[in-house]
């Protein structure tokens, strides 16, 4: 950068003493000076002895060679009454710039350098005109340095004369460059601070006092050598130095090029090429006679540090590893990292202190306190370790026998039912009679629904209304979805289900006769109705029921009140009903027909006060529900499987599922598996009925509570089954179905309990013999209602089923076939 | 207490470094002979994953920090085009020229600007004229230059506007890098090609007009025409041409007497190449 130019009349000041005169005026400035100076001579006249020739050429020159101007200036200063002091004097050369000649700006030199061949590194530094410091900008020259010059410099512990002397540069006076050119304010503590450091320091100097004197003498000397050395000089001796170390290096330079001179001889080709034979003139010529040699130089430090060879010194010096200077320091370990620190071993014991508390406590209240004394310490060791980590831990199992527990309990038989028919036939009504009998249902309620139901003008239905809760129910007079309750005799404790006779509900009675064990078979023996029902959903839910694995039926004949208790009325439905249930498999002895009328209460609970109805002598409903029991065998020892049926999300964290067990028992704490989602949880209580359990088996309508699970992964319909022997999960099944309707490859709708998959038959594998299960056609087109086939079913989406398994085939509302899963 | 809710400035006042490289002295005149090139530094194979490349270094005076000059070159290549690319009969060459960010006093950036482009462009036109492209067809090569330090990194060549001027030398030295480059890739190529440099520079006070080879800007009060050339000295030919600046009308030089002293400084560059690659060659052989 070149040193700022001022045009500051405060610094032009400084040098007027220093400026030299010189005479930069062009020819024609001269000349018009020369004119100038004698027509102001001749303007003044007499009193042009007053002023000198160069007033009269300053003036001039500050007004242009003006004449009149200048006449009238130098009259008002110098010749005028009252004379003033001289007018600063413009500088020379561009008026109104100023720069600084390069011999005066230059007050400190850091001069350099590097002698290689004696291995001495000469640092001089010469300060000259010391009182000029604040006058102007100091310019440090750089050192001239060599290319080899930081060549054998270390990374680290640079020595001595290497170092670098950092000269702060002194600030521009009169806060030139912003600031107000003072030392900072400093507070009162920093000053006392600054005095301390400083009464520090001349304690040192004090000390050192002989060996620094000796070097300020040395100091003092080479100012005094080179403090006279003018700028250009100094160049003379620099660059005599710079030659010196040029011939020092010429001969390496040299040897590299000897073996370039083959190649520079092209550059000698005194075949000048074609372009160039027209030459202006004779001194080109010969210019361009002479060959361009190209010198290749030595490759610099960076170019050597890219792609130089390593060399055995680089080699000796190069070390892998540096050592970190704090190393160094008495306090470093080298090791002290490679363990766990103190405060780590401190934690860690205590976390380990507070799992074994915490595991005693959560053992102490369970165990007796007798074995808890006698297996203390095997006990905690083992139960400790057994620990695993977990957010929250799984609630305690008990570790039951369930099926011993089961045996030994003296509890009543448990047995649930469903309740299926046409619609209308009077289901709802049938079961709110039979609550309101048992006295599960208050008289009042009763009433009250009446009156309700009296309002909408549909009377009849008040007692429907005990089951049928929802307010979409009782508004549409139909059952939508299955209605759960719970009553117990003498002997067993029954659960109802009640079950839609509508067709657009098929899939919910579907999922209720899939937990039933036996099921009511309701019959409107209304003139009419029957025949209505026998071509509508009873015989749907007959088939399905059979397809389900239902085998005890009550058949319900009711409304025979209506028909003023006619016995022939009665056998005529039994008959008919009789031989239906039989051509689909029903065994006689397991179907059972009671005349009643649900709403007013005959033969359900108390044999039937009518006269009328007197020949009736069989059980009423409620014995042969007594009598029923539990009909399927229960698969108390296969694996743990339970469809879920319903719901119940509480802000807890924990999830209620309802549903009845399918087979296998659980226990509180046991780890549950829910599928198809495969989201794992714990049992944290079960529910039967209304009482708390440890345990349930299977038959059983349970409600389980889980812990450790989101509710968004479970859903109606799936399965939760234990995770040591968890329900696979598929999408593509093999059946044995029997056709209601015509089977061909087409979609269907898949339905076990409350879970139903869409899919479609893929393919008939072969139409099989109804009684025997012999092949009798491979790859039928077309299945035939009432034939059996072998069909693939593929589904859009995974479900858990097994084989083994009934599942009901829909298609358009309509059960097409039913069968086994394979 | 001082005033914690702003950032206050310091306490007193700071001063920016003042660095002596000052005027056009003595010292930084040109000093090599007019028809001498600056010394340089080549050397080929240095980037190990190329196909072939080049560095080429050229140093500014001893203890000058002016003008030097560092490119590095690769080439990858003759590699099959994409699949995208349209049928070519000949090898398709693509040359990128790029300064580094720090490669001048003001920073370049990370995408090439217009000057770069140009630079490519001149390249591109230069190697074109000395490879044998049919023998590679559906094929291309990528020559890639970056230069590591540019022609002026002090603050006085951005003061004085001379970079259009270092524009040419660059040029120069990316030809010849290019050209090493390429004939370490092992490309057919008629002859080596390389980048000379001659300017038309102005004495003190205008006049004394000469022609110097390799002209380094800084060197000279001012630089009246300047041209760069690609040669191929076996075949006498010249592959790309750039001239830039004014002759002035009165003087007894003309274009081609520029032209040719360009190309002088071509064959000396030349004489270097040839000698960094049959050194390659020695070295290989023994």
């Amino acid at each position: 950068m070149a040193p700022p130019t001022y045009d500051d009349d405060d610094f032009v000041d400084q040098y007027d003493d220093l400026e030299e005169e010189e005479d930069e005026l062009s020819p024609e400035d001269k000349v018009a000076m020369q004119n100038g100076t004698a027509e102001v001579r001749k303007a003044l006249g007499v009193e042009a002895g007053k002023v000198t020739v160069t007033q009269i050429q300053e003036a001039l020159w500050h007004y242009y060679y003006d004449v009149d101007k200048s006449v009238a200036y130098l009259t008002k200063t110098f010749i005028a009454p009252a004379p003033k002091p001289a007018p600063k004097k413009a500088p020379e050369g561009k008026p109104g710039a100023f720069s600084l000649p390069a011999n005066q700006a230059l007050f400190l030199r850091t001069f350099g350098e590097d002698d290689e061949s004696l291995g001495h590194n000469a640092y001089s530094t010469t300060v000259c005109d010391i009182h000029r410091l604040a006058c102007a900008f100091p310019t440090i020259e750089k050192p001239q340095l060599s290319p080899t010059f930081f060549d054998d410099m270390p990374w680290l512990d640079i020595p001595r004369d290497r170092e670098t002397v950092f000269i702060e540069p002194p600030r521009p006076r009169g806060g030139l460059m912003g600031g107000t050119g003072a030392a900072p304010k400093v507070s009162k503590l920093q000053a006392l601070a600054a005095l301390r450091k400083k009464k520090n320091e001349e304690k040192k100097a004090q000390e050192k006092a002989v060996p620094l004197e000796s070097e300020v003498t040395k100091l003092s000397i080479s100012d005094t050598n080179k403090e006279n050395i003018g700028p250009i000089s100094k160049f003379k001796d620099q660059s005599s130095q710079h030659d010196s170390t040029v011939a020092s290096t010429l001969p390496a330079q040299e040897r590299a090029t000897t073996s370039d001179n083959t190649g520079n001889s092209l550059g000698e080709d005194t075949s000048l090429p074609t372009i160039t034979e027209y030459k202006p003139d004779a001194d080109i010529k010969s210019e361009e006679a002479k060959p361009v040699i190209g010198h290749s130089h030595a490759p610099s430090a960076f170019a050597r540090t890219l792609f130089g060879s390593v060399s055995e010194a680089d080699e000796t010096r190069r070390r892998d590893v540096f050592a970190m200077p704090y190393t160094q320091s008495p306090s470093f370990l080298a090791n002290a990292f490679s363990e766990p620190s103190p405060d780590d071993i401190v934690l860690a014991a205590r976390a380990k202190a507070g799992k074994k508390a915490s595991a005693a406590a959560a053992k102490a209240p369970k165990k007796s306190q007798k074995s808890e004394e006698a297996s203390k310490e095997a006990g905690l060791a083992s139960s400790v370790s057994s620990l695993k980590v977990s957010d929250a831990p799984p609630p305690k199992s008990k570790g039951l026998d369930v099926l011993k527990e089961f045996e030994q309990s003296a509890s009543k038989k448990n047995a649930s039912f469903v309740v299926v028919g046409h619609v209308d036939a009077g289901k709802s009504t049938l079961m709110g009679r039979l609550l309101l009998e048992l006295k599960l249902v208050e008289e009042r309620t009763v009433d009250k629904y009446r009156r309700q139901a009296e309002k909408t003008g549909k009377q009849s239905f008040a007692l429907a209304w005990v089951m049928d809760q929802r307010s979409e129910e009782r508004d549409r007079g139909v059952t939508i979805d299955i209605a759960t309750n719970h009553f117990e005799t003498e002997s067993t404790k029954f659960t109802i289900l009640d079950a839609p006779g509508h067709r657009d509900f098929v899939p919910n009675m579907i999922a209720g006769a899939s937990q039933a064990d036996f099921a009511i078979l309701v019959i409107d023996a209304n003139t009419g109705a029957y025949e209505k029902g026998l071509k509508g959903q009873t015989r749907e839910h007959v088939l399905l029921l059979r397809s389900l694995g239902v085998q005890r039926l009550i058949v319900a004949v009711n409304k025979l009140d209506m028909v003023g208790w006619s016995q022939d009325r009665f056998q005529e439905i039994s008959e008919e009903v009789s031989g239906f249930l039989t051509g689909l498999g029903f065994q006689e002895k397991s179907v059972t027909f009671i005349p009643i009328s649900g709403l007013n209460g005959d033969n359900i609970v108390k044999r039937t006060e009518d006269a009328a109805g007197a020949w009736y002598k069989g059980p009423t409903l409620i014995e042969g529900l007594e009598a029923s029991g539990p009909s399927t065998v229960r698969s108390l020892k296969k694996p743990f499987r339970m469809a879920i049926s319903e719901i119940f999300r509480s802000q807890q964290g924990t999830t209620t599922l309802a549903g009845r067990i399918d087979s296998g028992t659980i226990q509180v704490g046991d780890a549950l598996l829910v599928q198809p989602s495969g989201e794992s949880a714990y049992i944290k209580s079960i529910m039967l009925d209304t009482e708390a359990k440890d345990w349930a088996v299977a038959g059983q309508n349970v409600s389980v509570a889980l812990t450790n699970i989101d509710p968004i992964h479970i859903k109606i319909g799936d399965i939760i089954c234990h995770s040591t022997d968890p329900i696979a999960i598929g999408d593509t099944f093999t059946m044995k179905a029997m056709a209601f309707e015509h089977l061909m490859p087409m979609p269907v709708d898949l339905h076990r309990g409350r879970l139903h998959a869409a899919g479609q038959i893929q393919s008939i594998a072969a139409l099989l013999d109804k009684a025997t299960g012999e092949v009798i056609k491979k790859k039928p087109k077309v299945v035939q209602p009432g034939g059996v086939a072998r069909v693939l079913i593929k589904l859009e989406a995974k479900v858990p089923l097994e084989p083994g398994q009934r599942v009901v085939i829909r298609s358009g509302g309509e059960t097409i076939a039913a069968g086994l899963l394979e | 207490m001082a005033d914690r809710r702003r950032v206050n400035g310091p306490g007193g006042s700071s001063l920016p470094p003042v660095y002596d490289d000052g005027e056009l002295d003595a010292v930084s005149r040109r000093q090599r002979a007019p028809d001498a090139i600056r010394p340089l530094y080549l050397k080929t194979g240095v980037t190990p994953s190329a196909s072939g490349s080049a560095y080429l270094e050229i140093e500014p005076r001893e203890g000058e920090y002016g003008s030097g000059m560092k490119l590095a070159c690769t080439v990858h290549g003759p590699r099959s085009l994409p699949r995208s690319a349209p049928f070519s009969p000949y090898m398709v060459l693509s040359t990128h020229v790029k300064f580094a960010p720090f490669a001048t006093k003001q920073r370049r950036g990370y995408l090439r600007d217009s000057s770069e482009k140009d630079l490519s462009t001149h390249l591109e036109t230069a190697l074109r004229g000395a490879l044998i492209a049919d023998r590679w067809p559906k094929s291309g090569v990528d020559v890639v230059v970056t230069i590591i330090e540019g022609e002026s990194t002090r603050q006085d060549a951005v003061e004085r506007r001379v970079e259009e001027w270092d524009v040419m030398n660059v040029l120069g030295g990316c030809i010849t890098v290019a050209s090493a480059a390429i004939a370490d890739a092992g490309i057919d190529c008629v002859d080596t090609v390389s980048g000379g440099v001659a300017a038309l520079v102005a004495g003190k006070d205008g006049d004394e007009t000469s022609i110097v080879l390799d002209p380094v800007a800084l060197e000279h009060d001012s630089i009246l025409a300047a041209c760069c050339v690609a040669y191929l000295p076996n075949r006498d030919e010249i592959t790309n041409l750039w001239f830039k600046g004014r002759l002035p009308s009165a003087a007894s030089y003309n274009h081609q007497s520029l032209v040719s002293r360009a190309v002088q400084a071509s064959k000396g560059t030349h004489g270097l190449i040839s000698a960094s690659l049959s050194e390659v060659i020695g070295n290989s052989q023994n």
